[in-house]
């Protein structure tokens, strides 16, 4: 891993590290990889993976109306909205 | 009349015999809180409205349930409707959730009041509480020192006497460890016994709530109300929830207690060993067998639990992002601008870090070298089990290497050094098995914890187990000295 590598994957994840932290951060990361890196000993060729200890896929509710609106009270946790929309900076010029 | 350090069970028959109302039950609670604010176990109180819900409780004539007007604590992960959510983190310093948690609203429909919410590792994400927005939790056995985590402050809360019980959220030993470190009984159930629904996301294949209390007989109690199916959660498991207080006073004569050799309890600390061989001989007296087992792969827990965690985490909290909830940057130039600073803002170190590993083990190029490599082991660790749970009923280790920590003396330089504190806990996370951890002594007067694992729904076997130990030694009646508080 490098510092450019570093770079990529804050804005991957749409977080600035400081520039005096980059480098620590770097170490940190490099120090886990190696941790997970160690799995790459286990033979696991034939094995599917678990993706969920119960194994089973997600079931779909069935379609069915209710009134249990709470748009106001979503809007009233939006640091910015009016009365239909969640307000952002200007997207498109 | 002191109700401090009393358990559920002595609550109920207080209450009933009328030596108390469910008002002064909750001011005693509240006023505990208040006295030992220090400890920072509460991130926000909820006076006024537990005042109120106590009030209609003395009203009401029908006989009570065995949780009306008992006061609970919530980890601040559970959303609770009006009253604020933070998940010990600045991004969600200021929410308030519009609905309440299944868990949560299951405790409070059977009478329980919730009187406050309690302060945690930033969302989840530690095992010392150290990385709360809102400052370190003191263990009430030792000022200065780590209550353990990420449910940090409910173990706190319970092990002072603030409230008889609390719940938690457990996705590598965030139940477990701190209620060792803390000398309380804390019950990680099976995955998909207890509705994730409501629960701020961290890890969501691994993450499951659960009750942290004085005693096994009081999780029962807890874990009675919380279980059950909820159409809301897509992984909660519809199956039959058994009343776990039946079946826990059965002598446990003939129990078999499997040991796992890969866990090398010779290494550990001599007192650690020392605490788990009176325990063995506990048991034994009981009539528990004990047999030595091994599970080749579960060494390879802690890599794994640290691939498959952060790469759930980095995508559960990519959601944050300054637009809907939580806190928003100010200054910002454009959209993209705004969820960066935002999320730069809003999220503490251990966070970052962790959403970092999370989505270079997902990038490109590395997701099959990383993530399902490590699903992958994860399956042969869950064969691991299956195959040792044909033979024996339950397992049995310490519930972390070591007792509880000075602040900032762990994992500052390395943050594996702190990751190696869930040694023990973590496999049955990646399993999805049930876990107990009972208060079984201490070692320079901090308490440590016994874990037992069960098998896949069988958290009556762990229920019945520590209930005839605890009804055979006294550990978890030990209280801590509160003076320098």
């Amino acid at each position: 891993m490098d510092q450019e590598t570093v770079r990529t994957i804050c804005y991957l994840a749409r977080l600035e590290i400081e520039k005096s932290k980059s480098k620590k951060i770097q170490t940190e990361l490099e120090t886990i990889i190696e941790l997970i890196g160690t799995l790459q000993a286990i033979d696991t060729s034939s094995v599917e993976p678990l993706y969920s200890p119960l194994e089973m896929t997600a079931f779909a509710h069935e379609d069915i109306e209710n009134s249990d609106n709470k748009k106001e009270k979503f809007l009233e946790n939006a640091p910015a909205s009016n009365e239909d929309y969640f307000l952002v900076p200007r997207v498109v010029e | 009349m002191s109700v401090q350090f009393k358990s559920i069970v002595e609550l109920r028959g207080m209450l009933d015999d009328k030596l108390i109302s469910a008002s002064e039950l909750t001011e005693e609670s509240l006023k505990l809180a208040k006295k030992y604010e220090e400890l920072n176990c509460f991130v926000t109180m909820n006076e006024e409205f537990s005042s109120k819900k106590a009030a209609t409780i003395d009203l009401e004539t029908k006989v009570n349930a065995q949780l009306s007007g008992i006061p609970l604590a919530q980890k601040d992960l559970f959303c609770t409707e009006g009253l604020r959510t933070t998940c010990s983190s600045k991004i969600l310093a200021n929410f308030i959730p519009p609905y309440t948690a299944t868990a949560v609203e299951k405790l409070e429909n059977a009478g329980s009041i919730t009187i406050g919410k309690t302060n945690m590792d930033e969302f989840a994400m530690g095992s010392s509480n150290e990385t709360s927005f809102f400052g370190n939790v003191h263990n009430p056995w030792k000022k200065g020192y780590v209550p353990g985590g990420s449910s940090g402050g409910s173990a706190a809360a319970v092990a002072a006497g603030i409230v008889p019980a609390a719940t938690g959220t457990d996705t590598g030993g965030s139940i477990r460890q701190p209620a060792a470190h803390c000398g309380i009984t804390g019950l990680k159930p099976t995955y998909g016994r207890v509705s994730r629904w409501g629960m701020i996301a961290f890890a969501s294949s691994l993450d499951q709530a659960g009750p942290l209390a004085r005693t096994a007989e009081d999780c029962a109690i807890l874990l009675n109300t919380m279980s059950g199916y909820d159409s809301k959660d897509t992984t909660s498991l519809n199956a039959d929830v058994p009343d776990f207080l039946e079946n826990i006073n059965q002598p446990i004569d003939g129990l078999k207690i499997g040991i796992i050799k890969e866990f090398n309890l010779g290494e550990l600390d001599t007192e650690v060993q020392a605490r788990f061989e009176e325990s063995k001989k506990v048991l034994e007296k009981l009539g528990a067998r004990f047999v030595e087992v091994s599970l080749p792969n579960i060494s390879a827990s802690v890599p794994t639990y640290y691939s498959i965690a952060p790469a759930e985490c980095s995508s559960n909290l990519s959601r944050f992002d300054g637009v809907r909830f939580g806190h928003r940057a100010e200054n910002t130039d454009d959209l993209n601008d705004l969820y960066i600073k935002s999320r730069s803002e809003g999220f503490g170190d251990e966070v970052k870090r962790r959403i970092l590993i999370g989505t270079y083990a997902l990038s490109a190029g590395y997701y099959d070298a990383y993530y399902k490599k490590a699903q992958q082991v994860r399956r042969l660790i869950k064969n691991d089990f299956d195959h040792v749970f044909q033979s024996v009923d339950v397992l049995m280790t310490p519930t972390s290497p070591n007792t509880a920590f000075k602040f900032d003396s762990k994992g500052t330089q390395n943050p594996i050094e702190l990751y190696l504190e869930d040694l023990f806990t973590i496999s049955s996370n990646l399993a999805g098995l049930p876990a107990i951890s009972i208060p079984h002594g201490q070692v320079n007067s901090l308490p440590v914890g016994l874990q037992l694992i069960g098998n896949f729904l069988r958290e009556d076997q762990l229920l019945n187990a520590s209930h005839i130990f605890q009804q055979n030694s006294d550990f978890h009646l030990a209280q801590p000295d509160l003076g320098n508080f």
